[in-house]
């Protein structure tokens, strides 16, 4: 009997954890969580991992974003530092023309409560004086910044175990099925079937995969991002910029590509020429830098951009948590999402991120 | 940038590679990330009694010279401190020196990257004066630098025994070299140790190293029973294991193999690797020993020359059987284990790939 649980999760990226973590904190379910790899080994471990929220459109993602940006110091504060750094966030624009669209931005952001300023060209150079003169201006927003996902997700983890949440790496589920009041999971590495009232699929680029397994479809795209790194720079970059970021130690993380080519993880010589060619459009004296490594994530992108979020429409006490951005979200979605399945409701509604808006009127 | 063949590192497999496919007239490249040519051969000034047959027995550093030589006449191109930095998406493959990024184009790619030390974690591991064996070495035979005058030796197999030979015929003091595992399986290697009067102590591991600035004692733990050395250097041969990144880059699959030093790429009896334009050589197709390295880089460049329509299925089949007895007979004379994994590995790939070995192949797996 020891393979039964309250609440599986699939997937333990950002968003598994974090939802496990605030599972765990009701400290009333016996939660398992079940990846087919190791933490960090996929999507939450290859981004340059923004908590980003000013130029999120329409204003109610915008909203989503800022809520849970706002959660980051309350979250340090539970599961120890993340090294979340609120470092203001620039979006440099090249053409005048651009303005008028930053400005309809403000106006957008400002009716939910996300303060962003268009700034000219002599602001920008003034926050950042190593962007390019060429530059038009940006829109700006002090809520901006970023995290280190390896902490994210290794203290998300480490609460939710203190809080006795059991773990099952490399361990890829092979099959679902949802019996009358239960489901059971079939995973790789064990025999019995694993038994679970409830069941919670947060399995980022593959949860189509995964939803297949209850016979539903997922519709997300993965979208390949590369990023360069240079060499550790002198601390130069105050903030977090469209594109790139300086890290603690001094590397500068950048990145802008996106290539729908499935799961592969690797760089092409391409789009990393490109990639640095946009960098020094950007900041001119990263021409002197030198790149070091690169890597690229895949990103998980609903059909129509915005997080899936909720209770799976017609499968008991099933759940999905899927989306872009999950570092930006992963405190508030954890939070939502526990919230929905030990209390039944969510304290900021759902409804819009339901599963139910791709599905066929049958 | 266009060759026929480019060779992804200028080692000693690298080398070998490329004597045999440009001294058939075939347009070869060579990329070399350091200043020189050779690999870890400009340091070994050990002698090498188990070569191929078209070597007579030497020091590393002089086979350096002689694979160098034999290069030299030879239509070979070779790009001193340019490294591979990555693919394009049409499959060409870019290099890099310190001011520009170039892509070759390449009909066939030898991986010959070798491989890289493995090193040991234990509290005071990052003090200066804790170093891995090869870099010892380095220090004593090509920049003349006296690493240590007391030192700790840590893990015992063939390359740190004859490194810590080396350290102490410098004049360094041996304290000690230490193996966690229980017994050691080569019995000669431990008695050519203790000729020298160096203390060889298994069941023993370092629990700490300390020191200001720079570590001056260290604390061995022999099976429960602690013991604090004073010392000024510290190195660890913990063995090597395959550089990948180049094959990783190229979506060359991989596997495991304990006995060849963890994850290796996938190959064919051609050393032909799931990508069709790529093979690979030398440690980085399993680690081995010299000759090992040698004769797989043979392997390797005759398969890709074969691939070309250079050679006739003929000679490829008479050179191939040749070359496989060799390694047979190079590998056992160190350990006969990394031969009968490396037999293994391929079988299984073509069995993945349904493909069947080649005639002369099996001979070689009954004599496993």
């Amino acid at each position: 009997m020891t393979d039964q649980y309250d609440i599986v999760i699939i997937g333990c990226g950002v968003i598994g954890s974090s939802i496990a973590y605030h599972l765990s904190e009701y400290k009333q379910k016996r939660i398992l969580v079940i990846d087919k790899g190791f933490p960090l080994s996929g999507t939450s471990g290859s981004t340059q991992a923004w908590v980003w929220v000013h130029n999120k459109v329409p204003k109610w993602y915008g909203e989503l974003s800022m809520y849970s940006a706002e959660l980051y110091p309350f979250l340090e504060r539970k599961i120890g530092d993340v090294e979340y750094k609120r470092t203001g966030g620039i979006a440099p624009f090249f053409a005048q023309t651009d303005r008028d669209k930053a400005l309809r931005l403000v106006e957008e952001q400002a009716e939910v409560g996300i303060k962003v300023e268009v700034l000219t060209r002599d602001q920008v150079l003034e926050k950042e004086p190593a962007l390019s003169p060429k530059i038009a201006g940006a829109t700006y927003s002090d809520m901006d910044g970023n995290v280190n996902p390896f902490r994210l997700v290794e203290l998300y983890i480490k609460a939710a175990k203190r809080n006795e949440v059991e773990f099952s790496f490399y361990n890829p589920v092979i099959e679902m099925v949802m019996e009358k009041d239960h489901y059971k999971i079939y995973t790789k590495n064990k025999k019995d079937a694993i038994t679970t009232e409830r069941v919670i699929l947060a399995g980022g680029p593959w949860s189509k995969e995964i939803g297949e397994l209850l016979g539903l479809d997922i519709p997300i795209k993965q979208v390949r991002g590369q990023v360069i790194i240079t060499e550790p720079l002198a601390p130069f970059l105050k903030h977090t910029i469209g594109g790139m970021r300086q890290a603690e130690n001094g590397e500068v993380l950048i990145g802008f590509s996106k290539e729908e080519v499935g799961y592969d993880r690797r760089t092409t010589m391409d789009v990393i020429q490109e990639t640095a060619q946009m960098a020094i459009n950007y900041i001119p004296s990263l021409a002197k830098a030198n790149i070091v490594r690169s890597f690229s994530g895949v990103r998980v992108i609903p059909e129509d951009g915005f997080p899936i979020l909720g209770k799976i429409p017609d499968k008991k006490n099933a759940y999905i948590a899927a989306m872009h951005s999950g570092v930006t979200l992963s405190p508030l979605v954890g939070t939502l999402m526990a919230e929905l399945v030990m209390e039944g409701e969510t304290s900021i509604c759902l409804e819009r991120y339901s599963l139910k808006r791709f599905m066929n009127y049958a | 940038m266009k060759t026929d063949v480019l060779i992804i590192g200028g080692g000693p497999a690298g080398l070998n590679a490329a004597i045999e496919t440009a001294s058939r007239g075939i347009k070869t490249i060579i990329i070399e990330e350091s200043y020189a040519l050779g690999g870890q051969l400009k340091q070994q000034t050990q002698f090498f009694n188990n070569l191929p047959k078209q070597f007579d027995r030497q020091r590393g550093i002089h086979l350096m010279r002689t694979l160098i030589d034999r290069l030299s006449p030879l239509p070979v191109t070779c790009l001193l401190k340019h490294k591979m930095i990555g693919v394009y998406k049409d499959g060409r493959i870019g290099i890099a020196n310190d001011t520009e990024t170039f892509p070759i184009d390449a009909k066939k790619v030898i991986v010959t990257t070798g491989a890289a030390e493995e090193t040991d974690l234990f509290p005071g591991w990052t003090l200066p004066g804790v170093m891995t064996v090869g870099a010892a070495q380095i220090l004593i035979n090509r920049e003349r630098v006296l690493p240590g005058k007391n030192a700790l030796i840590v893990g015992l197999n063939s390359f740190s025994a004859e490194v810590t030979k080396q350290l102490k015929a410098c004049g360094i003091n041996i304290l000690g070299v230490i193996d966690k595992n229980v017994s050691v399986n080569d019995k000669k290697l431990v008695d050519g140790l203790e000729d020298k009067k160096i203390r060889v102590m298994v069941n023993t591991v370092i629990e700490r190293a300390t020191g200001a600035g720079e570590v001056e004692k260290v604390t061995i733990n022999n099976d429960g029973k602690k013991e604090d050395l004073d010392i000024d250097l510290i190195c660890i041969g913990k063995g090597l294991s395959p550089i990948l990144e180049p094959l990783e880059i190229l979506d060359c699959e991989f596997g495991f193999q304990a006995k060849l030093g963890g994850l290796v790429p996938k190959y064919y009896s051609t050393l032909g690797t799931s990508n069709p334009s790529v093979y690979v050589a030398g440690n980085a197709a399993g680690i081995t020993c010299l000759g090992g390295i040698l004769v797989t880089a043979e392997i390797a460049a005759l398969n890709a020359l074969k691939a070309l329509g250079v050679l006739n299925d003929n000679e490829a089949k008479i050179s191939s059987s040749f070359l496989w007895d060799e390694l047979r007979s190079m590998e056992s004379e160190e350990s006969i284990e990394t031969f009968i994994a490396r037999v293994a590995h391929i079988k299984e790939f073509h069995e993945e790939c349904e493909l069947p070995l080649p005639a002369s192949f099996h001979a070689i797996l009954e004599g496993c």
